[in-house]
C-alpha cells in the first residue's frame, strides 16, 4: 500500500517543475564553480549563499500561505520591516532579552497578517487591494516611527545571543574534536524549523487540508463545513507570522534594525512558490519546490554577483526568469492536454487509487 | 450626465473644496496665490494621469503594476536619446508616448500570449524595466536644460493655467469620450463587465486585453512626457513612487476593482484630493511618510465601506424580494 502511494507521489514530483529546478541549480553550481573556484569557498561564498537562501525561503513560505487559499500578500516586506522595528524598540528602547523582544516582534506580525485577512474575509475585497492598502500604510508608519523610537534611524543593541544567531555558523559547536562546518550558517535552523511546520500543517492536519479546499474551491469548502473565513484568517495571521521570522533573521543577520528591512521581499516572495509550483489560484502548495526556487534564484543572483554583473542586470535576469517560467509551465499544461491519456496507463492509477483509498478505510 | 453627478462625485468635490477652503484659510489666503495654485496644479497632472492609466486596466479585471516603471523608462529614454545621440527635444520628449505604448503593448500580448496572470506579468516587467531604467541612467541625472523647449512648454500657462494641466484634462476629456462614444470603449467595458457575455457577443478578449495594455502604457507614456517637462532631471528614481497614486485615484473615484466600470470624473477628484493632501502635508510640515499613512489608510477605507455598501444593497434586495413572494403566496392562498 505505502509502497505505490509512494510511487504515485513520487511519480507526481516527477511531473512537476521541481526536478528542473534540481537539474538546474546542479548545473549552475557546476559551471560557477568551474569558472570561478572562489564560488566554492565555505567561508566567504557558500556560507553567505545559504543565509540568504534561509532568509527568503521563509518570505517564500510566508508567501506561499497565502497563494494556497488564491490570495496575495502583498505587504510581506513591510510586516517584515515593522516586525523588526518593534523588536528592535524591544531591545534598544525597553531593554528586553532575545526571546522575549523576538516573541512581542511576532506577536505584531501575527497580529497585523491577522486584521488584513479579517478585513479580507469581512468584507470580500480583493486580497491584492487590501494588503496593498496595507503595504503602502506601514510604509508610511515604519520610517516615521523609526525617526521618533531611535536616533539615527536604526536600533544598533544587540541583546545577547543575537550575533551567534545571525552571523554564527556551526563551527562555534564542536561534540569532541569534531565541529560542524564554517559553510553552514546557524539561520539555516529556524529556515528548516520553518519548512517542517508549514509541510506538517500542509501534508498532516485536518485544518492544513482543509485550507487546501479552501484554496481550490471556496464554495465546496463552505458547503463541507470548513468555516472557511477562519482558515482565510489563519493563513493570513501565519503569513505575518513568517514574515516576522524573515524580518528577525534579515536583521539578525546584518546586525542591526534599519527601515530598508523587508524591501526587497516583495518579488522573491513570488519568485520562490511560483517557480517551484505553487498555483496563483490556490489549492496546490509546495515547500520543497519553494526551497527550490528559492535557491535557484539566489544561486543566480550570487554566482552573477562573483562575475561582476550590475544590479539592475540581476533585475532584469530575475524578471525575465518569472515570466520564461511561467511560461513554459503554461506549454507543459497546453501539451498535457494535447496528448491523449493512454488507455491501460488510466485504469492502472484508477484501479491504485481504489486500493489506496480501500486500504485507508 | 447621471453618471457624472454621482453621489461618490459630489462627495469628493465636496472635499475638494472643503478642503482647500481650510488650506486657504489654514495659510490666510496665500494658498491661492499664483505661485501656489500654479504647482499645485502642475504636480496634479502626473497623478490624474497614472491614475487614468491604471483605471484602464482595472477597467478589463486587470492590473498594471508597472505604471511606474514604464513612465520611468520611458522618461529615462527620451532624456538620453535627447542628451546624448542628440535627437532634436521634441521628437525625444514625444517619443515618450510611443515608448509607453510599446511597453503596455509587450504587457498586452504576454497575458494574452501566455495567459498568465496579469499581475505577475506586471510584477516581471517592473523587475526587468526598472533594471533597463538603471541600466540606461545609471546613477546619473540628465539635465532638463538639454531640452529647454519642452521644458518651456512645461512653464508656460495658458490663462494662468499650467499647459501640462490642460494637456491632462484634454486626455482625460479624451478618454472620457473613449470609454463613452467609442466602439473600441465599449468592448472594454463589455469584456470587464462580463468577460464570457462579451465573448459569446463576439467580442474578442484577447483584443481587448491588448488595447488596454496599450492604452495604459501609452498614459503612463504621457504622464512621462510631462515629468520631462516639468522636472528639473531625469534620474533612475523616476517612477518609484507611482504605484501607490496610480492605484488611489481610481479606487477612491469609484472605480470598481472587478471590471466592468470606469469613473474618469471621480478619478480626477479623487487625485485632487490626494494632491490636497499633499499639499497639505508641505504647508504644516507633515511627514511625507505620514501622507502615505493616511492615503493607504483611506483606499482601504474606501474599498472596504464601498463592499460592505453593496453586501447591504443587496442584503436589502434580497429581503424586499422575499417579502414580495411572501405577499404574493398570501395572495394566492387567499
Amino acid at each position: 500500500m505505502t509502497d505505490s502511494r509512494l510511487g504515485r507521489w513520487g511519480r507526481a514530483e516527477l511531473r512537476s517543475p521541481r526536478p528542473l529546478l534540481v537539474i538546474l541549480i546542479v548545473v549552475l553550481v557546476g559551471i560557477f564553480a568551474s569558472l570561478k573556484p572562489m564560488f566554492l569557498n565555505g567561508p566567504f561564498s557558500i556560507s553567505p549563499l545559504i543565509t540568504t537562501i534561509s532568509i527568503f525561503t521563509v518570505v517564500g513560505l510566508s508567501q506561499m500561505m497565502v497563494l494556497s487559499v488564491g490570495h496575495m500578500n502583498l505587504a510581506v516586506g513591510q510586516l517584515a520591516g515593522i516586525s523588526a522595528l518593534v523588536m528592535g524598540a524591544c531591545f534598544q528602547n525597553l531593554g528586553m532579552p532575545l526571546l522575549l523582544g523576538l516573541a512581542v516582534g511576532l506577536v505584531v506580525g501575527t497580529a497585523l497578517g491577522a486584521l488584513a485577512g479579517w478585513i479580507i474575509a469581512q468584507t470580500g475585497v480583493n486580497s491584492f487591494i487590501v494588503t496593498l492598502a496595507m503595504n503602502f500604510t506601514l510604509l508610511g508608519l515604519i520610517p516615521t516611527l523609526y525617526s521618533s523610537w531611535s536616533t539615527g534611524q536604526a536600533f544598533t543593541v544587540q541583546p545577547p545571543g543575537f550575533t551567534t544567531l545571525g552571523t554564527g555558523t556551526f563551527a562555534d559547536f564542536c561534540l569532541g574534536d569534531t565541529c560542524g562546518s564554517n559553510a553552514v550558517p546557524l539561520l539555516v535552523i529556524p529556515a528548516l524549523v520553518c519548512m517542517g511546520l508549514v509541510g506538517y500543517f500542509y501534508s498532516s492536519t485536518r485544518v492544513g487540508r482543509e485550507t487546501l479546499m479552501t484554496g481550490s474551491n471556496i464554495q465546496a469548502a463552505e458547503l463541507s463545513g470548513v468555516p472557511t473565513r477562519r482558515r482565510l484568517i489563519l493563513v493570513h495571521a501565519v503569513s505575518g507570522l513568517l514574515a516576522a521570522v524573515a524580518g528577525f533573521m534579515l536583521a539578525a543577520s546584518t546586525g542591526s534594525f534599519t527601515p530598508a528591512i523587508g524591501s526587497e521581499f516583495m518579488l522573491p516572495s513570488f519568485l520562490g512558490p511560483i517557480l517551484g509550483g505553487t498555483l496563483l489560484a490556490g489549492g496546490v502548495v509546495s515547500v520543497i519546490g519553494t526551497f527550490l526556487g528559492i535557491t535557484l534564484t539566489s544561486v543566480i543572483r550570487n554566482g552573477l554577483l562573483l562575475f561582476q554583473v550590475g544590479i539592475e542586470a540581476l533585475n532584469v535576469l530575475l524578471g525575465v526568469i518569472l515570466l520564461a517560467a511561467l511560461a513554459t509551465d503554461r506549454l507543459r499544461l497546453l501539451l498535457a492536454k494535447r496528448r491523449p491519456p493512454k488507455a491501460e496507463e488510466s485504469a492502472a492509477t484508477l484501479a491504485a487509487e481504489l486500493e489506496d483509498a480501500e486500504g485507508n478505510r | 450626465m447621471k453618471r457624472l453627478i454621482s453621489a461618490n462625485n459630489l462627495l469628493l468635490l465636496g472635499v475638494v473644496v472643503v478642503g482647500a477652503a481650510l488650506l486657504g484659510s489654514a495659510t490666510g489666503g496665500t494658498f491661492f496665490g499664483p505661485v501656489s495654485m500654479t504647482a499645485f496644479f502642475t504636480y496634479l497632472s502626473v497623478p490624474i494621469l497614472i491614475g487614468l492609466a491604471q483605471m484602464i486596466t482595472l477597467c478589463v479585471g486587470q492590473l498594471n503594476l508597472a505604471v511606474g516603471a514604464i513612465g520611468g523608462v520611458a522618461a529615462c529614454a527620451a532624456g538620453v536619446m535627447i542628451t546624448s545621440w542628440g535627437v532634436p527635444p521634441w521628437v525625444g520628449g514625444l517619443s515618450t508616448v510611443l515608448i509607453g505604448a510599446f511597453l503596455g503593448l509587450a504587457n498586452g500580448l504576454i497575458v494574452v500570449g501566455t495567459r498568465i496572470n496579469g499581475f505577475i506579468v506586471t510584477l516581471a516587467m517592473t523587475q526587468i524595466l526598472i533594471g533597463v531604467q538603471y541600466g540606461l541612467v545609471g546613477t546619473r541625472t540628465y539635465g532638463s536644460s538639454a531640452w529647454s523647449a519642452v521644458t518651456s512648454f512645461g512653464d508656460a500657462k495658458i490663462l494662468g493655467i499650467p499647459n501640462v494641466f490642460v494637456l491632462t484634462l484634454l486626455v482625460a476629456g479624451v478618454v472620457a469620450l473613449y470609454f463613452a462614444q467609442s466602439v473600441s470603449g465599449r468592448r472594454l467595458l463589455a469584456s470587464g463587465g462580463n468577460a464570457h457575455a462579451a465573448e459569446l457577443a463576439g467580442i474578442s478578449i484577447d483584443r481587448t486585453l491588448i488595447v488596454a495594455h496599450t492604452l495604459s502604457g501609452l498614459l503612463c507614456g504621457v504622464a512621462a512626457f510631462v515629468t520631462l517637462a516639468i522636472l528639473p532631471g531625469v534620474n533612475s528614481s523616476i517612477g518609484g513612487d507611482w504605484l501607490m497614486p496610480s492605484f488611489a485615484a481610481p479606487i477612491i473615484g469609484g472605480v470598481g476593482l472587478a471590471g466592468g466600470t470606469v469613473a474618469v470624473l471621480g478619478t480626477v477628484l479623487a487625485a485632487t484630493v490626494v494632491r490636497l493632501v499633499d499639499a497639505a502635508s508641505a504647508i504644516f510640515k507633515f511627514d511625507t511618510s505620514a501622507v502615505n499613512f493616511v492615503v493607504g489608510a483611506v483606499v482601504l477605507g474606501t474599498v472596504a465601506l464601498g463592499r460592505l455598501r453593496e453586501v447591504q444593497a443587496a442584503r436589502r434586495a434580497s429581503a424586499l424580494r422575499s417579502k414580495r413572494a411572501e405577499a404574493a403566496l398570501a395572495e394566492v392562498s387567499r
